[in-house]
């Protein structure tokens, strides 16, 4: 949500007097939104145009960042707008990512690969994982939901581990979850970018709807204090665990994606509590519970992780310890967590906030001015919010 | 000594408790207390720290469930019902320690209570609902601060006009008054009258004796979870075994043998707020 101090609202003091304007529309932000919203489709535009370029690990690259947008922003409705720290959402796109699977295992029929009811297969296995996703965050949503801060990180943590064990032990999709379906080729490869640009834009909008919507301010009033959002009328546990599912959707769908896209996965790799880390890490980075701040911090973390772990691959080693992209991880996590808990979205929005009117007005109107009065306000929120 | 509106005449019950009692581990924070709220009513409740006082208001308000007794609101027990469904009933209530959503500027803390709170409102009815609101409680010219930027007595006042904005029948008033000025509580006691002049309900809990004397049709008091008293606010200052829970035996011995009827009661007990 962008808040900055909406002008309108200040002029009324008069007691008595209803509002100053008779607009009532304008809150959190004014129309601080329609700029997130334009600022979203102008990112995503750019990402929609890369493939044009015709650079094939340019593609391929983004196809990544794009899928960990669509894993941020997803993680942003439970995380971001509710305040439950879910470290445990991997699960959902190993779910999906096994549904897709299963789905093209368990028809028999098709045996040539260039059966026509090859997508169908397809289609079908992303909706399963959905389903089964829904259905799972509905579940555990309803009994872990009740858990607070850190407990509630750690039990859907171990959803996730509970998960992969199972679908290891089980052998789903193959001996030890080893999945190796007998996935089509797509003539089409950039079937899979278009896929996850599509469905970071499902998402961008959702997240608008939900930064202005009764459900939004729900998700955000339980953050915000949830005893007193009981007390005035929300009925907490189902918007939390409505919260939940809703960010359960997109993750299965995007691990169903991801599926056909790797071709063969195991379970460690579509359970790894990386991706869960890298879902919370990233939209914390960009500024949680804001509408750009996921696809900003995954855009910014996922490409500097990919060009660090191009150099870490020419062998780049300090003190004799190779480096890798878990290292940049890491690294990242502390900056974030010290200095950045807020994440940049709003420091941004710090920085370009008009000062509340009658305030200290000690600016100038020159740029320069206006410039210094900004960077003051940022170090004043850096501080007052890390270290 | 009330000078508000006395009762409708045809007095209803609102709400009622029946024995409720509530056990944290073994000891009774609300031990077998009954009471009945008359529809209009001011019903102030006073009693010394550790009383029950919030725990009697947390059981109605549904955050606290009683461990044996029966909540009845409008005839319907309500104990087993969550806040939130008490609060479509129409009971609101303040916290002792203000809860406002820090991170939403004061105007949406107001606005959460009239979506939620109310049924069928649009967005902009329920930003209009908090504006009028806002005007009411005096804190229209801070409407866009944050939650975190208010002084303790605006916080109160957030309070209210939150419960407020819900439109309840029943207002369950824990502590607006403490830690406010002597200006400020004269302000916060012309607030509950003309919310009670609106035909809401008001329950008060209240450290300030003078305050609830003067703002309460009746007043009912709590010691060590029980109930001691349950008269007009004369009556119940006056009474030997309420002076006695705020200032010890010896203190109301000495009372009783100076007889002094003429001072009322809540001149005394004002030191003690």
């Amino acid at each position: 949500m962008p808040r900055e101090t909406s002008s309108t609202a200040s002029n009324s003091p008069v007691a008595g007097s209803g509002p100053a304007s008779g607009d009532a529309t304008t809150t959190r932000a004014g129309r601080g939104w329609l700029w997130s919203l334009l600022g979203g489709l102008v990112i995503l535009g750019g990402i929609a145009a890369i493939p044009t370029l015709g650079s094939d690990t340019l593609t391929s690259n983004w196809t990544i960042i794009t899928m960990y947008i669509v894993l941020a922003q997803s993680w942003n409705f439970i995380g971001g707008f509710t305040g439950y720290s879910a470290f445990g959402n991997v699960t959902f796109f190993g779910i999906g990512a096994y549904a897709v699977a299963v789905s093209f295992l368990s028809n028999p029929k098709v045996i040539s690969p260039y059966d026509p009811q090859r997508p169908q297969q397809f289609f079908i296995g992303l909706l399963a994982g959905v389903v089964i996703s829904a259905i799972f965050a509905f579940l555990i949503g309803l009994p872990t939901l009740r858990l607070k801060g850190h407990y509630f990180a750690i039990a859907t943590l171990g959803t996730s581990v509970a998960v992969e064990e199972i679908v290891t032990q089980r052998d789903v999709a193959g001996s030890g979850g080893l999945a190796s379906p007998p996935f089509p080729p797509l003539s089409l490869h950039i079937a899979f970018y278009y896929g996850f640009v599509a469905l970071a834009l499902v998402c961008l909008l959702l997240t608008t709807w939900l930064a202005r919507s009764k459900f939004g301010y729900a998700l955000v009033a339980i953050r915000e204090n949830e005893q007193a959002a009981q007390t005035l009328g929300i009925a907490t546990t189902w918007y939390k665990v409505g919260a939940y599912v809703l960010s359960a959707i997109p993750t299965a769908i995007a691990g169903g994606i991801y599926a056909y896209y790797s071709s063969g996965f195991e379970p460690a790799t579509v359970f790894t509590s990386s991706i869960s880390v890298t879902m919370v890490l990233v939209t914390f980075l960009g500024g949680s519970g804001t509408v750009l701040g996921p696809i900003i911090g995954a855009i910014i973390f996922e490409y500097a992780s990919q060009q660090f772990a191009l150099s870490s691959g020419q062998a780049t080693s300090v003190f004799g310890y190779h480096f890798g992209s878990d290292t940049l991880l890491g690294v990242a996590i502390i900056i974030v967590a010290i200095a950045l808990p807020q994440g940049l979205v709003r420091v941004v929005q710090e920085f370009t906030r008009r000062p509340v009117a009658g305030g200290a007005g000690a600016s100038g109107n020159s740029r320069a001015n206006q410039f210094v009065e900004g960077v003051r306000r940022v170090r004043k929120f850096i501080a007052a919010n890390g270290i | 000594m009330s000078a508000n509106l006395s009762p409708p005449t045809a007095s209803e019950t609102i709400l009622e408790l029946q024995h409720v009692t509530k056990r944290y581990g073994g000891l009774p924070a609300v031990d077998d207390v009954s009471f009945a709220v008359q529809r209009g009513e001011v019903l102030g409740v006073i009693g010394p720290n550790g009383a029950g006082k919030s725990t009697m208001v947390s059981l109605i308000g549904g955050s606290a469930a009683p461990t044996s007794g029966k909540v009845l609101f409008q005839g319907q027990a309500i104990n087993t019902l969550p806040p939130h469904r008490r609060a479509h009933l129409g009971i609101g209530r303040t916290f002792q320690l203000t809860q406002p959503f820090t991170g939403l500027d004061i105007r949406e803390n107001v606005m959460v209570g009239a979506f939620f709170g109310r049924r069928g409102l649009s967005r902009s009815q329920a930003l209009h609902v908090a504006d009028e609101v806002l005007a009411r409680v005096g804190l229209a010219h801070k409407a866009t601060l944050k939650g975190d930027q208010l002084t303790v007595a605006d916080r109160k006042r957030l309070e209210v006009a939150r419960a407020l904005a819900m439109d309840p029948r029943i207002l369950l008033l824990d502590e607006v008054m403490a830690g406010l000025t002597p200006a400020e509580v004269t302000d916060a006691i012309e607030l509950i009258r003309s919310i009670n002049r609106d035909g809401v309900t008001v329950l008060v809990v209240e450290h300030i004796v003078r305050a609830i004397a003067s703002v309460s049709d009746r007043v009912l008091v709590l010691h060590h979870g029980r109930k001691i008293a349950e008269d007009t606010p004369d009556t119940v200052l006056s009474d030997p075994k309420v002076i006695e829970a705020y200032l010890g035996e010896r203190y109301a011995k000495q009372k009783q043998a100076e007889k002094d009827p003429a001072q009322p009661a809540s001149e005394w007990m004002e030191g003690l707020a």
